[in-house]
C-alpha cells in the first residue's frame, strides 16, 4: 500500500489541521505500571506490549469541507475522531482545531439521572460552551425537534432510552458550532427521527460547516461527504474523493457473496 | 463557497473555564439537594454530630471540660468543620475522573476542572456550615464559660485561601493517579483516618508539649490552617511557625500537583 499526498487544501485556512500524530495504547491493560512510566515523557520508544494506534496521520481540513472516515473495526476511525474533538491527547505530533466543536460523541454522556430534562439541557449546553441566554433562546427549538415538549419538567432517568438520544442529538446539534463531528450515532433512533437528524446535518453542511463524519454506512458517507480518510492498520492509506476512497476500501476489503 | 457560519461569541478561555467550573458545581448541589428532604441539613448534620460525640466523650467521661479550651463545643467546631471540608474534597478527588468517565470522554473542558469542582462544591458547603459556629458560640453566651469571638477571626480568610491551595494541590495529585493505582483510593482513606488524629482538631497544637512533636506537627500543613481558624475564639491557638510552614507547604504541594497533573493527564485520558 502506498501512501498518497494527502494534503490538498491551503494548510494557513485549515479549521482542522492533524500533524504526524501517533497515538498508542497498552496491549494489556492489567500489565503492573510503575510510577517511571508514569511520569516518563510523551515522546519516547513504544515499549513491547504497546502498540501504535495511530501513527504518522496527517491532514488539514478546509472551512466547509465534508470528510468521512472509512476502515474496518479498530484501525483507529473512533480513535482520530477523539483526537479531532480534543478529548484524548495524542502521543506524538499535533491536532489542530480551530474553531469550535459540536461533538456527536457519547451524546448521552453529559446527561443526569436525577436532573430534569430542562436542567440537563442547560448544563449540557452551557459545558459545551454555550451562555444561558442563548439556551433560552434556543431552548423550544431543541425540545420541538426532540419531540418531548410533554417531558420537559421529567427527571431525565424516566425517559425511553429513545428520547434520551433524541434530546441529546437536538441539543449538541443546536450548538452552532462551525465543526460538527459525528460517530455512527445516527444508527439509533427511529427511521423517522434519522431522517430528521440527516436534514439537520444537510442544512448545517449547506451553512457552511465543517463535517468530519465516521461511518461504516457506505450510503451515509457517499450522502454526506465529499473527501475520505481511509485508515488501515493504524496510517492513513488514502486521502481523497469520497468515492476513490470507499472503492478503493472495497477492493482491499471485499464484501463476501 | 461562502461560509455563512458567523462567530457567535468572543468568550475567553478564562471566561468559559468559569462558566464550566460554575455549572458543574451548581449541578452536584441541585443534585444533592433535590435528591434529599434535608438538602443544607446533610451537609452540617455529619460535622454537627461528631462534635456532638467529642464533646461528649472528653468533657462528659473524661472530664476535661474543666481544661484549657472553654467552650470545648466551639473549640470542637472550629476544627471539625474546615477538617469536613479537606477529608470530604481529598476523599471525592479519589473518584474525580472515574465518576465523569463519560463526561470527559464527551467534553474538552480543561481537565483541571474535575478536581477544582469538587474542592469549590465542598468549599461552598463549609462556607454554609459557618453559622452552625456562631450559633453555638451563642449558646455558650447563656453559660459560665461563654465563647469570645477576637479580631483574629479575620484569619479565617488566609486559612481559607490556604487550605484551598494545599486540597487543589493534593487532589491535583490525587485524582490522575488513582486511575493507575486503584489502591491508592484505599490508601488515601486510610491516610485520612490518620491523619484526623495527628492534626490538632481534637485537641490543640500547644498541648503537644514534646518539643520534637511539636515542630513534626507543625510540619502537617492541617495545623497551621487550623490555628488561624482557631484564633477566632481562642487566640493562644494561634502558631505563626505553624502557619508559615503549612503556607510553604500548601504551594510546594500545589506546585508537585500541577506539575503531576500536567504529565500525566494525557495517559488518564487513554485510560478513561
Amino acid at each position: 500500500m502506498t501512501t498518497e499526498a494527502p494534503v490538498k487544501v491551503q494548510t494557513t485556512d485549515a479549521v482542522i489541521r492533524v500533524t504526524d500524530v501517533g497515538i498508542r495504547f497498552q496491549r494489556n491493560r492489567r500489565r503492573r505500571r510503575s510510577f517511571k512510566d508514569l511520569f516518563a515523557g510523551r515522546v519516547r520508544r513504544a515499549k513491547p506490549d504497546e502498540f501504535w494506534a495511530l501513527r504518522n496521520v496527517r491532514f488539514a481540513v478546509a472551512p466547509g469541507e465534508a470528510i468521512g472516515v472509512v476502515g474496518r473495526n479498530g484501525q483507529g476511525k473512533s480513535t482520530l475522531l477523539k483526537l479531532v474533538a480534543e478529548v484524548m491527547l495524542p502521543d506524538e505530533g499535533r491536532v489542530e482545531v480551530n474553531g469550535g466543536v459540536a461533538p456527536l460523541i457519547e451524546i448521552t454522556g453529559g446527561f443526569v439521572d436525577d436532573l430534569t430534562v430542562r436542567d440537563n439541557v442547560y448544563l449540557t449546553a452551557g459545558l459545551h460552551g454555550m451562555r444561558r441566554e442563548e439556551i433560552t433562546e434556543r431552548f423550544d427549538e431543541i425540545i420541538d425537534f426532540a419531540e418531548i415538549s410533554d417531558f420537559v419538567d421529567t427527571p431525565y432517568k424516566h425517559l425511553s432510552s429513545g428520547m434520551r438520544v433524541r434530546i441529546a442529538f437536538a441539543v449538541i446539534s443546536r450548538l452552532e458550532e462551525p465543526i460538527l463531528l459525528v460517530d455512527e450515532v445516527l444508527a439509533v433512533g427511529d427511521r423517522a427521527f434519522r431522517e430528521k437528524c440527516y436534514k439537520r446535518i444537510d442544512e448545517m453542511l449547506a451553512s457552511g460547516r465543517t463535517l468530519f463524519f465516521v461511518s461504516h454506512s457506505e450510503k451515509d458517507l457517499r450522502r454526506f461527504c465529499t473527501r475520505g480518510l481511509y485508515l488501515d492498520r493504524g496510517k492513513l492509506v488514502l486521502d481523497g474523493p469520497i468515492n476513490d476512497v470507499i472503492d478503493r476500501y472495497n477492493k482491499d476489503y471485499p464484501a463476501e457473496q | 463557497m461562502t461560509v455563512a457560519v458567523t462567530t457567535r461569541r468572543a468568550s475567553t478561555p478564562f471566561s468559559r473555564y468559569r462558566q464550566a467550573l460554575w455549572l458543574l458545581t451548581a449541578r452536584d448541589l441541585k443534585v444533592r439537594y433535590t435528591t434529599s428532604f434535608l438538602g443544607y441539613f446533610w451537609s452540617i448534620v455529619d460535622p454537627l454530630i461528631m462534635s456532638l460525640i467529642y464533646y461528649f466523650v472528653f468533657t462528659v467521661i473524661f472530664h476535661r471540660g474543666d481544661a484549657v479550651h472553654q467552650p470545648y463545643i466551639v473549640f470542637l467546631l472550629t476544627g471539625l468543620l474546615p477538617w469536613m471540608w479537606f477529608t470530604g474534597s481529598v476523599g471525592d478527588t479519589t473518584r474525580a475522573f472515574l465518576r465523569e468517565q463519560k463526561l470527559i470522554r464527551s467534553t474538552r473542558i480543561p481537565r483541571t476542572i474535575w478536581v477544582l469542582r469538587l474542592v469549590l462544591s465542598k468549599g461552598i458547603e463549609f462556607i454554609a456550615s459557618v453559622p452552625v459556629v456562631a450559633l453555638f458560640a451563642l449558646l455558650t453566651l447563656a453559660t459560665k464559660t461563654p465563647a469570645h469571638v477576637s479580631w483574629d477571626a479575620l484569619l479565617s480568610i488566609p486559612a481559607f485561601v490556604i487550605e484551598a491551595v494545599l486540597i487543589v494541590g493534593i487532589g491535583l495529585i490525587v485524582a490522575p493517579l488513582v486511575v493507575f493505582f486503584r489502591d491508592l483510593e484505599r490508601a488515601v482513606k486510610l491516610a485520612l483516618r490518620f491523619l484526623f488524629y495527628a492534626s490538632p482538631i481534637v485537641y490543640g497544637l500547644n498541648e503537644l508539649t514534646n518539643p520534637t512533636l511539636h515542630v513534626l506537627a507543625a510540619f502537617n500543613p492541617l495545623s497551621g490552617i487550623f490555628s488561624m481558624y482557631r484564633a477566632s475564639f481562642f487566640p493562644a491557638e494561634l502558631d505563626w511557625f505553624a502557619v508559615w510552614v503549612s503556607a510553604a507547604m500548601s504551594v510546594v504541594i500545589l506546585g508537585i500537583g500541577i506539575l503531576v497533573f500536567k504529565n500525566s493527564v494525557h495517559r488518564v485520558l487513554k485510560e478513561l
